[in-house]
């Protein structure tokens, strides 16, 4: 480890030095890597291409389960979104330090993972052509979408909640592309040129930036809160037993905030090895991340609990049958596995030794991705297969495109990431610079 | 022009203080800094940001927005779904809360490029004098 320079204006220069050394030219593990993900996503278009031409019997869905892997996969990924906001905005609301460590990764991971889930719901559809029936348009008809629909106030969440974060993501951006225009040479100099729109950092510029940073961060808060919940809505106001409770909306929130904070550990542990930036993340910053991972598993495992009390003490027989077929029926391995990954396994994170360790920390957070995963996956699954008639029950079937369109998702996702990390800083420069000033300057 | 450039926030300030001490006046002295200084902000008297007008009106145009496209597309067809009233209000004030945070947002960032005049074409195209500097110029008569 590099010794840290005493002097200000030297440690300015190196962290701008290390951190776009890290954006320099790829090594061999790199494009290994970005090989790999171009590959699943390769698969996941070829799958849809598939579904597309010869329709959707072979996604898997049928009748009773008309929702299956896609809007698993679709809750899924905006989980994952959740935790970015969570750490730009929330924690910069409540002057966190540790953010800055993770604020500009988890701030594209943010932004990636809900382009990715806001692909699955027209993958979901079946004519995948009339996606934009879902949006309130005049047409000659005069029909306009129903806004009493959980489906349509989704497309609203979703679209608002890519919007803002993809503003929030690219002002916390633009000091840091006013260096990159300075530090880069030669021809892509003009993408940063372009991109920093002639950014000066005059004190007027400032003081707009600092208000507009402060309004965003204001705006995203509830905004995160808003969309999980509203994704949660698509289930719960409905009367399928299993969806149809009140707990879902803060459920979700948690869950998604704990899915999110596993995919922030699963991507930097690798990425600040790779770019040598260990300097700047620190296993402090990132025992941190392991107490919310840790905090906002217990909601989620109180949340399980919660949902078995209800069932049971609320003398539904729907609701009780159907918690019994979750715990034993035909999905009870996802449904244990789940558990495990999600609550059992982040308790070892009481234990100091281990929330400092980073590969265990890594493995961890793998666990925990797929975790969040499956309780999506028996969430959805297990309520539609199993509701009130037992005439109209019955399981979907296995599905290669489905699986395939899954792993491109994460080719998807995969992809997006590691071009991130070579074509924008992945740490906040002006935000270290600002730090170790306040940190060092008597007034 | 007068350009005085550093490399970090003390020789900064404190050649800002001397220069306002001997008597050059606020408004011929024009910073730029690499990150945001508050102490400058103050010494400047730059004036508090009117950025909040944008997101308000903004916000509050979402607000209305939300309800307005709601309700006049709800009676414009009215369609019963399940004898739930045409027009439900706690459904459309999810639409409503999505549009006010979604206006306020862009209205911000809209107020923001006007406001800090980006995107300066200037200079995109030229390169920026005391580029990542803690830099002070000073207007000459």
């Amino acid at each position: 480890m590099k010794t840290e320079p005493v002097n200000n204006a030297a440690y300015y220069e190196q962290v701008e030095a290390d951190v776009f050394a890290a954006m320099q030219k790829p090594r061999a593990t790199y494009w290994l890597a970005l090989a790999i993900s171009l590959t699943c996503f390769g698969i996941g278009l070829a799958c849809w291409g598939w579904q597309i031409f010869s329709g959707m019997h072979v996604s898997g869905k049928n009748n009773p389960v008309g929702w299956y892997m896609y809007i698993t996969d679709f809750v899924f990924w905006v989980g994952i979104a959740h935790s970015g906001t969570l750490i730009s905005a929330v924690l910069f609301l409540f002057r966190a330090k540790f953010r800055k460590a993770f604020n500009r990764s988890a701030e594209a991971m943010t932004v990636i993972a809900v382009m990715t889930a806001g692909l699955f719901p027209l993958i979901h559809l079946g004519r995948v052509w009339f996606f934009y029936w879902l949006m309130p348009y005049p047409n000659q008809r005069l029909l306009w979408v129903n806004f009493r629909s959980p489906l349509v106030w989704d497309v609203f969440a979703v679209s608002t909640y890519f919007t803002v974060s993809a503003v929030f993501f690219y002002i916390g951006l633009l000091p840091d592309l006013a260096i990159a225009r300075r530090r880069i040479t030669g021809i892509r100099q003009w993408f940063y040129r372009i991109l920093s729109i002639g950014w000066r950092g005059t004190a007027k510029q400032w003081s707009h930036y600092e208000k507009l940073y402060g309004f965003l961060a204001a705006f995203a808060t509830p905004l995160v809160i808003s969309v999980h919940s509203v994704v949660s809505w698509d289930f719960a106001m409905s009367v399928i037993p299993g969806w149809h409770t009140t707990i879902f909306a803060p459920y979700f929130v948690a869950g998604a905030i704990f899915s999110g904070c596993a995919m922030v550990i699963t991507l930097v542990v690798p990425m600040r090895k790779i770019l040598g930036i260990e300097q700047y993340i620190t296993v402090d910053h990132f025992e941190s991340i392991a107490k919310l991972l840790l905090f906002t598993s217990m909601i989620v495992g109180y949340a399980y609990i919660l949902e078995y009390a209800m069932a049971f003490y609320g003398g539904n027989v729907f609701e009780t049958a159907h918690f019994m077929f979750r715990m034993l029926g035909d999905f009870r391995k996802p449904y244990w596995l789940m558990c495990f990954c999600n609550v059992l396994l982040p308790l070892t994170l009481f234990i100091r030794k281990l929330r400092r360790n980073l590969v265990y920390l890594f493995v961890l957070s793998l666990f925990v991705n797929v975790g969040m995963w499956l309780e999506r996956f028996v969430i959805i699954v297990t309520s539609l297969a199993h509701d009130f008639d037992p005439y109209a029950w019955g399981n979907p079937n296995w599905s290669w495109v489905a699986i395939g369109i899954t792993v491109g998702s994460f080719g998807m996702f995969f992809t997006f990431f590691l071009i991130f990390v070579k074509v924008l800083p992945v740490l906040s420069v002006t935000e270290l610079k600002e730090e170790r000033a306040h940190e060092t300057l008597h007034i | 022009m007068k350009r005085f450039t550093f490399d970090d926030t003390e020789p900064f300030l404190a050649k800002l203080r001397e220069l306002l001490a001997t008597g050059t006046p606020v408004e011929r002295i024009e910073v730029a800094t690499p990150f945001p200084v508050h102490e400058a902000l103050l010494l400047l008297k730059t004036p508090v940001s009117r950025l909040k007008f944008f997101t308000f009106t903004g916000a509050l145009t979402g607000f209305c927005a939300g309800f307005a496209l709601t309700i006049y597309s709800a009676t414009s067809w009215p369609m019963s779904h399940g004898g739930k009233p045409i027009v439900s209000l706690p459904p459309f004030m999810i639409i409503a809360f999505e549009l006010t945070i979604l206006l306020g947002a862009v209205a911000s960032l809209l107020g923001f490029l006007y406001l800090a005049r980006v995107p300066a074409p200037k200079y995109i195209l030229t390169s920026i004098e005391a580029d990542g500097k803690f830099a002070i110029f000073v207007e000459e008569l």
